[in-house]
């Protein structure tokens, strides 16, 4: 049993060694999940604020006005847009979606009408498709103008509200994000990896020349197992460097936990890759049937948008998809801090999955 | 080296069927230890198909193969330490260095190879830390024989292992054949080509669709047929076409 194992581990030192020079298996399992995140990362980032982009026409020269569009330019809650100057390009703009409504300080907005203090209607336009966020921008604005208000005019508010923000960090959108790019990128690795890699195998027979050896299955693929999960965790290692740096990712799990379950996470996928890997004589067996696996998992999994967002019959079918668990079980360590024995059900349902994957796999490996 | 008599590998009526022909009908043949016997025959004879039902990679339908005393049907796992197996076109992963491939094998058998010794006995000590794909053709084939070795086999097969070399790297890879058979290992060649053949085989048994047709040393199978007054219609040469090539191009390997 040790010189089995010992056998093992000279294939795991060797074949991951290999795989840092091939440079286009590289570029798939790590740039290619960078490239993703970078762009999501763009996408779904944490914003500040709210902001609204605005269109803003002053038709008014008081000095008042004045000052109030080099507030509104200088705001976090808006982002005028220079290029809208008249109402036509306004309303293009606005048709295009490019900008989400148009304020117009109308002639004579900021005069003081009766010399005591400066006064205006301001009017918000909006288009049918911008709707709420034109109503939305119509409140802050009146907001804005009940501050401004209350210094020329003092007034007696029997009833106000105030708001108060917890201190506890809720989940953003990019924590699903990039959980769900992690999986992605497992995917990638365990999946697209061997299934590619396998037929080409077969067809030069190095498979079969292994089989002339004493060498078991169960050894091969513990030692691709193993070589894949080492080649992940790096690959991860890189991704999380950059969405904390960058993108403010915030972890707050324990490192270790997160590393094992991943590891595990890794392996069970894998499987698939070697199950179909494995069967397949060549490409042609191979591509199709990987593509009708994986592309369930792709889009219902939780990968590239969360699955919070699906109908709930929906939700309910694709929490049982193998890479389901693995993702959730990857946000709840890293962003909600959970521990191993607080995700239970996702370690036992990607359990589950490894038995069956691997059952499979072990029965229908063909060396050539 | 004196050949023994000892049989290291007994063949009783072997069978292989491919669904509802016989590619190999019921063949019989002993294997001396210390010699290099061939198995001759044109293509779909049934020559490679033999091989790898004693090599253990395709199931036996029909009779035995014992290999040093080991039953190939039921021990398979006994037999893959016994032998060493040349394929008809070697190929290796990419990337990997030879030493390292060396290590591989060596560790699927759970031992450790020593890989500086075993790369200079196939003369490729200088390519110890080249990947594979940037060797030529016989180049390839000399450290396939070095792969093949990594754990001292008690034989070796090899199938078809110059169909495609050039003159030099044939001649290169029967002096190789000679070495391994001189080191005490069994060797088991099948070919197409009847000078190999008749350079390196102590014995060959010449196949054809599916059966054994001939078994004996070259030189008797060449003697029966003339006692039978067979005669060739021209006169031998003294030296043929290759003779020639060799003579111009030198024995010198060209990798």
């Amino acid at each position: 049993m040790k010189k089995k194992m010992m056998t093992v581990l000279v294939f795991v030192k060797i074949n991951t060694r290999r795989f840092f020079r091939d440079r286009l298996a590289l570029f798939f399992t790590v740039i290619f999940p960078l490239i993703f995140l970078f762009i999501f990362g763009g996408l779904f980032g944490k914003q500040p604020t709210v902001s609204f982009k605005v269109g803003l026409i002053n038709q008014s020269d008081s000095a008042f006005s004045q000052q109030f569009v080099s507030d509104m330019q200088k705001s976090k809650t808006f982002k005028v847009d220079n290029e809208v100057t008249d109402l036509a390009t306004a309303q293009t703009k606005m048709n295009r979606g490019e900008i989400d409504a148009t304020i117009i300080l109308p002639t004579g907005f900021g005069d003081s009408k009766n010399g005591q203090y400066p006064s205006g209607q301001a009017q918000v336009i909006y288009t049918q498709n911008n709707e709420q966020a034109g109503s939305t921008l119509v409140q802050v604005l009146n907001a804005q103008f009940q501050a401004m208000n209350k210094q020329y005019v003092h007034a007696d508010t029997p009833f106000t509200v105030t708001s108060k923000q917890l201190n506890e960090q809720g989940l953003t959108r990019f924590d699903y994000t990039f959980a769900g790019l992690l999986g992605f990128s497992i995917i990638g690795l365990g999946i697209f990896g061997p299934v590619n890699v396998f037929p080409e195998l077969k067809k030069q027979g190095i498979l079969r020349r292994l089989h002339t050896t004493p060498l078991r299955v169960w050894q091969y693929f513990m030692s691709t197992a193993f070589s894949q999960a080492i080649v992940g965790l790096l690959t991860m290692g890189v991704l999380f460097a950059v969405a904390i740096t960058v993108f403010h990712l915030h972890v707050v799990g324990n490192w270790l936990e997160l590393a094992l379950f991943l590891a595990f996470g890794i392996i069970t996928i894998l499987g698939i890759g070697l199950a179909i890997g494995g069967w397949a004589k060549n490409e042609r067996q191979a591509a199709p049937l990987a593509n009708i696996v994986v592309f369930p998992m792709l889009f219902l999994s939780g990968t590239f948008f969360p699955r919070y967002v699906m109908p709930e019959w929906l939700q309910k079918l694709s929490a049982f998809l193998p890479l389901t668990p693995i993702i959730d079980g990857i946000r709840m360590i890293a962003t909600e801090g959970k521990h191993l024995t607080q995700i239970g059900p996702q370690i036992g349902l990607v359990a589950i999955w490894f038995v069956i994957i691997y059952a499979i796999a072990f029965r229908v490996f063909r060396w050539e | 080296m004196a050949k023994s008599t000892e049989v290291i590998l007994k063949v009783r009526d072997l069978k292989k069927k491919y669904g509802e022909k016989w590619a190999v009908k019921g063949i019989s043949f002993d294997v001396y230890r210390g010699e290099v016997f061939g198995i001759l025959g044109p293509n779909g004879a049934g020559k490679t198909t033999t091989l790898e039902m004693i090599e253990t990679l395709r199931e036996i339908d029909g009779g035995t193969a014992i290999l040093d005393g080991v039953n190939v049907a039921e021990k398979p796992w006994d037999i893959r330490y016994l032998i060493g197996v040349q394929p008809q076109s070697p190929s290796f992963q990419d990337k990997t260095k030879l030493t390292e491939l060396l290590q591989l094998f060596a560790a699927a058998y759970g031992a450790k190879a020593q890989t500086h010794k075993l790369l200079e006995e196939v003369n490729l000590l200088d390519k110890a830390n080249s990947y594979v794909e940037s060797l030529s053709g016989g180049q390839k084939q000399r450290f396939s024989i070095a792969a093949a070795l990594v754990h001292n086999p008690k034989v070796f097969f090899l199938d078809e292992p110059t169909t495609g070399l050039d003159p030099q790297a044939r001649r290169n890879l029967w002096e190789l054949v000679q070495q391994v058979r001189d080191k005490g290992v069994t060797v088991i060649i099948t070919t197409h080509y009847m000078d190999e053949a008749e350079v390196l085989c102590d014995r060959v048994a010449v196949m054809d669709k599916g059966k054994i047709v001939a078994l004996d040393t070259p030189k008797n199978l060449i003697k029966n047929l003339l006692d039978k007054g067979f005669k060739k219609e021209q006169k031998v040469e003294q030296a043929n076409l290759e003779d020639v090539f060799i003579d111009l191009t030198g024995k010198a390997l060209r990798d």
